[in-house]
């Protein structure tokens, strides 16, 4: 660009405006970040400040829904997001990490492309294809084979019968935590496979040159190796459970009212937002419903600090 | 590659190499018995065929050097050796190679236990991510149940071994990847004692260290050869010159040369060993 005798001045000046232009460009849009996070929390705290003013902190412990009366409780959304977030993880994990345990270290070559390509599919798969199949293939199924020999099976039994009792139709919590736990299964696969994969092939040589057998490579060497990478993606797929919304509003039952059946219908907050907001009845259902969102964004950003603060324990841990 | 090959002196001369020691040689007046024999070895990278009918002894208690350039094919050696090539497809071994009465090469030959009877130290170091103590217990507790006392004093001696006890008795507990890069290596190198394997295969172990750290890993293996039988490969003729008893030079995946350190370095039967020791190409 330059003379080969020397860089001319206007080339510099040239240089130094669109270096600057860029320099202001990528500011703008990292600010353009934080400038949308802080309108979502403004809109949030301001929407919810109604709801927050008349039904005071115990709108969290009060498990009334009654939009007319204007007398409003959150608990069953908030269980009910918890705990199908919760029977998602404990399903999801240990299949997500067998999954990526097999790819990595065990497959043969020519299972690992379809075995890859299948699981990128499955993330691909709209949620609301998700929440049909839950409701017209997988609940009448779920029903007929699983709810209903357990709940025979556990009848008379103190805590089981509470448990696996209730109105059994085939939707309800189980039901949304199990559509969840497939729904974040390629997430925490796809995140624990790559990890996996970064773990030196020579270490694991060295580990396998000791003698140790493969299932001895992965636990001693492979997972604490890539532990942090692991956690992070359980989380990941932790904050989507959370959050998901259209199959669970179509398996989730949509009944606010809390039991401690994991098989009678139950709602989410995604799901009661997704269900009412549109046809609120008055301004303080809206408000609760807001109410709701932002108690889900702060649900999610304990899970995501919590996550840091794991993954900083754990490098502390290994002493780097 | 075939022009610059034939282009060397003797690289017409395709008979067998020399494989005995000389019966005038000093090291062959003492008793000698095999640990290793490798007989008409081929190795295959899928169609590649990467070594070409090796064969060659690996005496006990003695220190044997694979040199070579690089892609002659003694990492490959090595690794066949404890068998590491099983962990991937389309690699093969064809031949025989007894160790202890009987072919290691046999797919009955159980993997885990072999890799614990033939340790192996890799070029970089590899502490495992946990601590020092616990790298060293590692390959112990794979095998044995040991009581915590008799643990410590193993984890002390196999330290001790690898002549780094004085420098980490006081951080046990800490990660092993806090160690600078020679620490590391002999920590692997004493990891590997601790398992109590008979023969240790040592690749390019110093190739990631300086020079200091480099002095003690040869001190290391020099001291170590009164019970181990340890085959290195490495890059660094002098290193070969100053730790091994025996040396082995390939080439193209061919075994050239193998004989008595002392006289593969001074008086070379065949002139590729020649041309390469000095320098000439490689």
């Amino acid at each position: 660009m330059a003379g080969s005798s020397g860089i001319s001045l206007s080339t510099l000046r040239q240089h130094n405006f669109w270096d600057a232009v860029m320099r202001h460009a990528t500011r703008t849009a990292a600010l353009t970040v934080l400038l949308v996070l802080g309108g979502v929390i403004y809109t949030l705290v301001v929407g919810s400040l109604p709801a927050l003013n008349q039904l005071g902190l115990g709108f969290f412990s009060s498990q009334r829904w009654n939009p007319v009366e204007e007398n409003l409780g959150g608990l069953t959304a908030i269980y009910g997001t918890l705990i199908t977030a919760l029977i998602a993880l404990v399903i999801a994990v240990p299949i997500s990490l067998g999954i990526a345990i097999f790819i990595t270290e065990l497959c043969p070559r020519w299972l690992r492309r379809p075995i890859g390509i299948a699981i990128e599919l499955l993330a691909g798969i709209p949620s609301i294809i998700y929440g049909i199949w839950g409701l017209f293939v997988f609940a009448p199924v779920f029903r007929d084979w699983f709810q209903i020999p357990v709940n025979n099976a556990v009848d008379g039994i103190p805590i089981l019968s509470t448990v696996f009792g209730g109105q059994i139709n085939g939707y309800g919590i189980l039901t949304a935590g199990i559509i969840l736990s497939i729904m974040i299964l390629p997430y925490i696969t796809s995140i624990t496979r790559d990890v996996f994969e970064t773990v030196p092939a020579v270490l694991k040589e060295s580990a396998y040159g000791l003698g140790s057998t493969t299932w001895e490579v992965v636990r001693k060497v492979v997972l604490p190796y890539s532990g942090a990478g692991v956690i992070g993606g359980i989380m990941l797929g932790l904050g989507r459970a959370l959050g998901e919304t259209m199959a669970v509003t179509f398996v989730v039952g949509n009944s606010h009212r809390l039991t401690g059946s994991l098989f009678s219908p139950g709602t989410t907050i995604s799901a009661s937002i997704a269900n009412e907001f549109a046809e609120a009845e008055n301004v303080m259902h809206e408000s609760a419903l807001t109410l709701l969102g932002l108690t889900l964004f702060v649900i999610t950003f304990i899970v995501l600090a919590a996550a840091r603060l794991m993954l900083l324990r754990l490098e502390q841990r290994k002493g780097n | 590659m075939n022009t610059s090959s034939s282009s060397l002196p003797g690289a017409v001369h395709t008979q067998k190499p020399y494989l005995e020691v000389r019966p005038d040689s000093s090291a062959s007046k003492l008793p000698m018995t095999e640990k290793i024999s490798v007989r008409n070895v081929n190795f295959f990278y899928g169609d590649y065929k990467a070594l070409k009918d090796i064969s060659l002894p690996i005496y006990d208690k003695k220190v044997t050097a694979l040199i070579g350039p690089s892609g002659c094919g003694k990492s490959t050696l090595l690794r066949i050796f404890n068998r590491m090539y099983d962990l991937y497809p389309k690699q093969r071994a064809e031949g025989e190679i007894v160790f202890e009465g009987k072919n290691l090469l046999d797919p009955k030959q159980d993997l885990n236990l072999l890799r614990a009877r033939i340790g192996m130290v890799f070029q970089k170091p590899t502490p495992f991510p946990m601590s020092i103590y616990d790298n060293i217990a590692f390959g112990i507790r794979l095998y044995e149940k040991v009581p915590k006392s008799e643990l410590d004093d193993r984890v002390e001696t196999a330290l001790k071994r690898g002549a780094l006890w004085d420098e980490v008795k006081d951080k046990l507990g800490q990660s092993g990847l806090g160690l600078s890069g020679g620490q590391q290596q002999r920590l692997c190198i004493a990891r590997s004692i601790a398992v109590r394997p008979e023969v240790l295969l040592l690749d390019e172990p110093t190739s990631a260290l300086d020079p200091i750290a480099t002095a003690k890993v040869e001190e290391l293996i020099y001291q170590l050869k009164s019970d181990y039988t340890i085959c290195i490969v490495t890059h660094n003729m002098q290193q070969a010159a100053r730790v091994a008893d025996f040396t082995a030079f390939m080439y193209l995946g061919e075994l050239i040369e193998f004989g008595e350190t002392s006289q593969v370095f001074t008086k070379p039967t065949q002139t590729r060993t020649e041309d390469y020791i000095t320098g000439r190409f490689g």
